[in-house]
């Protein structure tokens, strides 16, 4: 069964000759427990896509249902709730709240969900702990590295419990030993069970995903074939 | 890929037999190239021919003959680990041929052809990805073949999206003129030593 | 993942949607908390305006409160005094007043009685009252203070007071040269320092001549028990201006300036955030947490600076307590604060701030979630460029004063809701000023058209900074423009009493002296007192006396019109021996003049003389219809005149303008020439009023004290220059006030509004531009918002001032202030302030921007 579906979606911004279209009857749906990839060059609207399905923008036309939940029957306060108990989010960078340490900066979610903050804590700090942060975890964000304060965030877009990780180039400024360790925290969420979205350029990135779909212009021009077992990949080496 | 100075490397480390070498290759390689007996032994016998190895006391043919590296043969080794692989000029990669013969044909859909490699690229390293993602049997000799594949792969689709990028800006009519003073070389596919 | 169940305060498939509740704005007030411990640098400026004022409230209001005598005073812990006075040289019927005791005492239970004897220091006018007081009586201990040895408790002990004691030069253990008892303490009464007294045991007094009974009858009107029983709500409180509500008064403006400054720092502040908070509301923070964060800070700014203010002005007030208490000449208790005033200003400081933080938390939730993650403030809004709203505001300001002018002594009430329209009308008019400063420079070189489009374009900071600036200089043009006016009014003149080198001793004969009933002096005392000035003078290294006599019957001048404000001061006769001491030759006096004057502007007044009962009503100094301060009664229309009978009232007499004369109040500043005197036939009825003497140098404390020892002598009083501002003074300060003001709004605004384009100053820099391309960005900015402000500052100053001139009874009328604009000062705030503003900006800004491409980590 599908956690994130996008019926028909399109996005215009601006009007008249100023009028871009980023999105245009883009569908998409992706089940617990998988990752999908999107695939685009800049200016393609894989954000948007993203964005609009984690309820941070509002479509033009088309439906977006997160859980079963139609998003435009939310009210601004039951998006912000949506957002707080089911979906969690990874940007490229800047990612943490400086200010707050890594465990408050992941218990936070939870907080803003009216859990008491020791609960709150100590349910961070067991995901922290699940991605080999424990240590790390009274750091503040100034003193953590770039892969760590990536960890971090994806150790907050996952806590408490919630069932769609949507990451924007969650590794772009990440080195590549860096960025493979990012993706492969995103696939033990999905492994977990939550939907997962990983927009990127980076073919890299994407070939972490199940199925990698390819945004051209705002539209979905193609998509992978599921893929075959990877010891069918040892039979096809070039023999030299 | 050499797997006659393979060979060489393995024996720098000391007296090796036949089957042993077989087996040593193929675990540094992390078991990507299979390589089989014969191939082996044809390629000892060469190096044996070129002064390159010696084979211990010419005894028992078979797979408990020995072999060690001679001082030529190290010579040899140095010299051909600090020789670059020829990238001087392009190789007559199919891919790009076949993208270039596109654009000469009416009727083809460069952007669709383009999609249909990369859709073909990506899918190959999602498999290669898949092995990376079993982490038991991701020694480091394997990574790095891998990790190798998939550059390369991924260099393509870079290389496709470059494809579309141009596609693009040619559509839409843009050009970026070009310096009179500073004309483009005539000989463009010939910028290093000929084959 | 391995956390799935945690508990909610509601389930996630209920159709309303939930807020955080407590954890969640707790969560929000911990960031702030810790953003504020990060960035309190940023938030500096507006955390020490804040401090600064809480401080200056503190202090402030506690000498304002603790200067006057407090309310008890002779009262000690009773509620009631009972006073019995012998009148004149009969003493006291004693049985009467025990038996009256007696009759209280019966009546309201414990009663205290205080006796005292008056008797007159040796060898000195002044008097030390000789008091029985039961130092442990029921409520006299506020009145009593043991500072060394003990009270006395036999008939052969006394104490005294420190100032008895070294007048008398007697120490602990030395023998009371009168009655022949020993001293065995030093008191005090520490609610006035001037209450000279010795003190005996109680019933030591035989003949007292004023018996003070305390005791305590709440809720028993005093006048019901005897018209000589007074309580001490009687005092005070009638004044509804009281040192309190001025400085709150203050505190609120202040606070209001505050408010205005600092949403521009919260504005900012707010920027730099504004991908942490889209970061949050991605985490799902609704819209009121996000606003929380930043009013969370803004409370907290606040609190703190309330906190550290109040503990900067505690430290301040206690080490300024001894002299106030010195001044004061009563003891201060260490806490004796204001505390509702001080409660009220903390509070004030932080609603001040949090009102300031609200309107960035306001417009930051408005900007789109994508955006505020990219880090891309939302477009700046049409600004509101509309004249008519701001010119409404000052409309209405004016008629606020007129209000107040024609409500005389009790429009100050008018005077708030006109400074608040006022402020108002500043504050509604200042994006329309700027935008128009944006289009004068249009066609400017790139710098300049770049830094006036910003300050229009980014309204909340610039124009919060605007109206700070205007809102300081309002408020010192005010000052300095009545200032200037009410000094410069040649009828009732104010300012100091005497030059700084100047002495006047008053002869107890006269009208300043001490004898409430003056008669002519015999020769020997007139030698006697001449005597005592001359060794006045030479004690403050003077040797010009000149003497002040007054002309008899008195002579005075009056003001034509009934409206308006009337004659104050005396007039002396221009004597040879004075002229000669101002140095002022008789012989350029021409002999048709009749009155000499250093007031400025009286010749052309149409002054007019009056003598021997001639004039408005009754002679001499002349009181008129409308006098004093009191002119709202009905208010004296333009047909109100004084009259003038030629029989005591010359209508236009000459008069000469002479400098050389003395500005002083109390200084022969006017004077009536010999000539006039005869030709009034009043020559050689003057009767000496007292002596002036000029020292060559400032006279200091130390002498004036010397002095009032050897005046005491023979009854004589010295007069020295008293802590009255001169009007130089007071505009002077006012202009620094302002500028400071204004400068330092500047230099942390302007920080600010070059912060929001620190980046197009990085790519400005990236581009090649040189550093005086940043140089003439900052002082482009600084100098159009200081200029902008000072103007807008003096034309809203002016608006209300011409409202208060045109309908106040006692002033010129609008003409007033039009004729008595202080243009030094104007041009000190309007031009050089800015050209000040501007050469700091460029000589500030010439420093390359330290990153370039680097983002801070935020």
């Amino acid at each position: 069964m599908s956690y994130l579906e996008l019926r028909d979606i399109s996005k215009v911004y601006g009007e008249g000759a100023a009028e871009v279209r980023a999105l245009q009857r883009v569908d998409l749906s992706v089940d617990a427990g998988s990752l999908v990839a999107v695939m685009g060059a800049s200016g393609s609207g894989k954000s948007t896509l993203l964005t609009i399905a984690g309820s941070l923008e509002d479509p033009t036309s088309g439906e977006v249902y997160v859980g079963g939940r139609a998003l435009s029957s939310l009210s601004r306060n039951g998006k912000a709730q949506l957002r707080r108990q089911s979906i969690g989010y990874v940007f490229q960078d800047y990612n943490l709240l400086a200010g707050l340490s890594a465990v408050e900066n992941v218990s936070l979610p939870l907080e803003l969900d009216g859990v008491a903050a020791r609960k709150a804590q100590s349910a961070a700090m067991e995901s922290l702990d699940d991605f080999g942060l424990k240590e790390r975890a009274s750091h503040y964000p100034d003193q953590l590295s770039g892969g760590e304060r990536q960890r971090v965030a994806i150790a907050r877009a996952v806590v408490g419990g919630r069932q769609l990780l949507l990451a924007d180039e969650p590794s772009g400024a990440l080195d590549s030993t860096n960025a493979e360790a990012v993706m492969r925290l995103i696939l033990v969420a999905c492994h977990r069970g939550m939907a997962a979205v990983v927009v990127t350029h980076d073919a890299q990135l994407a070939s972490w995903a199940d199925r990698v779909i390819f945004l051209r212009d705002g539209r979905i021009v193609d998509q992978t074939l599921p893929v075959d077992s990877p010891e069918a990949m040892l039979t096809k080496l070039p023999n030299q | 890929m050499s797997v006659r100075h393979a060979l060489l490397a393995l024996l720098s480390e000391g007296p090796k037999y036949g089957l042993q070498l077989r087996q040593e290759f193929e675990a540094r390689t992390g078991e990507v190239w299979p390589l089989n007996v014969g191939q082996v032994y044809t390629t000892l016998q060469r190096l044996e021919r070129d002064g390159l190895v010696e084979s211990e006391d010419a005894a028992d043919e078979g797979p408990q003959k020995g072999f060690h590296i001679t001082e030529h043969g190290e010579v040899e080794l140095t010299k051909w680990l600090r020789t670059p692989p020829d990238f001087s000029s392009p190789p007559r990669d199919e891919l790009v041929i076949k993208v270039l013969v596109a654009f000469e044909l009416p009727g083809v859909d460069v952007h669709d052809l383009v999609q249909v490699h990369r859709r073909y690229l990506v899918e190959l390293m999602q498999q290669w990805t898949r092995l990376k993602e079993d982490e038991s049997r991701f020694d480091l000799h394997f990574a790095l073949v891998v990790d190798a594949e998939l550059f390369r792969l991924d260099s393509l689709i870079r290389w496709l999206d470059t494809v579309d990028g141009r596609l693009k800006r040619a559509a839409a009519g843009v050009s970026v003129p070009a310096p009179q003073s500073f004309p483009l070389p005539k000989a463009r596919r010939k910028v290093g030593a000929p084959e | 993942m391995s956390v799935g169940v945690l508990e909610r305060p509601a389930t996630g498939s209920a159709p309303e949607p939930t807020t955080g509740g407590i954890p969640a704005r707790r969560a929000m007030t911990r960031w702030a908390w810790r953003l504020f411990k990060r960035e309190w640098r940023q938030q500096l400026l507006i955390l020490l305006l804040v401090i600064v004022a809480v401080a200056a409230v503190v202090v402030g209001a506690a000498v304002a409160t603790n200067t006057p005598p407090p309310a008890n005073a002779g009262y000690g812990t009773a509620g009631d005094l009972a006073t019995f006075t012998s009148s004149g040289k009969q003493p006291l019927h004693l049985q009467s007043v025990v038996a009256q005791i007696a009759a209280l005492e019966h009546r309201f239970g414990t009663v205290q009685a205080i006796e005292n004897e008056t008797f007159n220091i040796p060898g000195s006018t002044q008097t030390y009252q000789l008091r029985s007081q039961n130092p442990h009586g029921p409520y006299g201990g506020p009145m009593l203070q043991l500072l060394s040895g003990h009270y006395p408790t036999g008939s052969n002990e006394i104490a005294l007071t420190p100032g008895l004691a070294s007048e008398l030069n007697l120490r602990v253990g030395d023998i009371w040269p009168q009655g022949g008892k020993t001293v065995v303490g030093l008191v005090q009464n520490p609610q006035s320092l001037l209450d000279e007294f010795a003190l005996v045991a109680p019933g030591q007094v035989t003949h007292p001549t004023t018996v003070n009974v305390l005791f305590d009858a709440p809720g028993v009107n005093p006048g019901r028990i005897g018209s000589n029983v007074y309580t001490p709500a009687q005092n005070g409180n009638a004044n509804p201006i009281n040192p309190d509500t001025i400085v709150l008064a203050l505190a609120t403006v202040g606070m209001l300036l505050i408010a205005l400054v600092s949403v521009g720092g919260f504005t900012v502040l707010a920027q730099r955030r504004l991908r942490s908070l889209g970061m949050l509301e991605s985490m799902g923070a609704t819209d009121r947490n996000v606003r929380l964060v930043l009013r969370a800070n803004g409370v907290i700014v606040g609190a703190a600076g309330a906190l550290f203010g109040f503990a900067l002005g505690l430290v301040a007030w206690l080490a300024y307590r001894p002299h106030n208490e010195q001044s004061a000449h009563h003891l201060i208790p260490i806490f004796a604060l204001p505390w509702t005033v001080i409660v009220v200003a903390m509070v004030l400081a932080v609603v001040a701030t949090f009102v300031a933080a609200g309107h960035p938390a306001r417009a930051i939730t408005r900007v789109p979630v994508v955006a505020a993650l990219a880090g891309r403030p939302a477009p700046p809004r049409q600004i509101h460029r509309s004249f008519v709203p701001g010119v409404i505001a000052l409309v209405i300001g004016f008629f606020m004063f007129t209000a107040s002018g024609a409500a005389g002594s009790s429009g100050v009430i008018w005077l708030i809701p006109g400074f608040i329209a006022l402020i108002a009308g500043i504050i509604l008019m200042a994006p329309f000023f700027l935008a128009l400063l944006a289009r004068v420079g249009r066609k400017a070189p790139i710098a300049i058209r770049l830094a006036l489009r910003d300050l229009s374009r980014y309204r909340a900071r610039s124009g919060s900074a605007l109206s700070a600036i205007s809102v300081g200089v309002l408020i010192a043009v005010v000052i300095c423009a009545v200032a200037i006016a009410r000094y410069s009014n040649v009828y009732d003149y104010v300012g100091p009493n005497l030059a700084s080198n100047e002495l006047a001793v008053w002869s107890p004969n006269g009208q300043n002296g001490n004898n409430p009933n003056p008669s002519a002096p015999t020769l020997q005392e007139l030698q006697s007192q001449e005597a005592s000035v001359h060794s006045i003078a030479s004690a403050v290294g003077a040797n010009d006396v000149a003497e002040l006599y007054n002309p008899a019957p008195s002579v005075g001048l009056q003001n034509p019109s009934g409206s308006g404000r009337q004659w104050d001061g005396q007039i002396y006769v221009a004597t040879p021996a004075l002229l000669r001491a101002y140095a002022i030759n008789p012989l350029s006096i021409p002999s048709d003049v009749d009155v000499l004057s250093s007031r400025p502007g009286l010749s052309g007044s149409g002054v007019q003389v009056t003598y021997g009962g001639g004039g408005g009503k009754g002679g001499g100094q002349l009181v008129g219809p409308g006098s004093g301060d009191s002119g709202g009664s009905g208010g004296p229309g333009p047909g109100n005149t004084n009259t003038c009978s030629p029989e005591g009232c010359i209508a236009h007499p000459v008069v000469q303008e002479e400098s050389q004369l003395p500005t002083g109040t109390d200084a022969p500043n006017t004077v009536i020439t010999e000539s006039a005197l005869r030709r009034l036939h009043l020559a050689g009825d003057s009767s000496l009023d007292g002596w002036i003497i000029q020292a060559k140098s400032p006279i200091t404390s130390a002498q004036v004290t010397n002095t009032q020892a050897l005046a005491a002598t023979n009854n004589l009083s010295v007069e020295s220059k008293n802590d009255a501002p001169t009007s130089h003074e007071i505009v002077n300060w006012a202009t620094v006030f302002a500028i400071a003001l204004a400068l330092g709004i500047l230099a942390m605004s302007i920080g600010l509004i070059r912060s929001e384009t620190a980046s197009e100053l990085r790519t400005l820099t990236a581009t090649g531009a040189s550093s005086r391309t940043r140089r003439t960005l900052t002082a482009v900015t600084a100098g159009g918002l200081a200029f902008l402000g000072a103007l807008l500052g003096t034309v809203a100053a002016y608006v209300g001032l011409a409202g208060w001139f045109y309908s106040n009874s006692l002033e010129g009328g609008l003409s007033d202030i039009i004729d008595h604009i202080p243009w030094n000062n104007l041009i000190l705030i309007v031009i050089a302030m800015p050209a000040v503003a501007m050469i700091v900006g460029w000589v500030l800004a010439g420093r390359d921007p330290t990153t370039i491409s680097a983002r801070p980590m935020e």
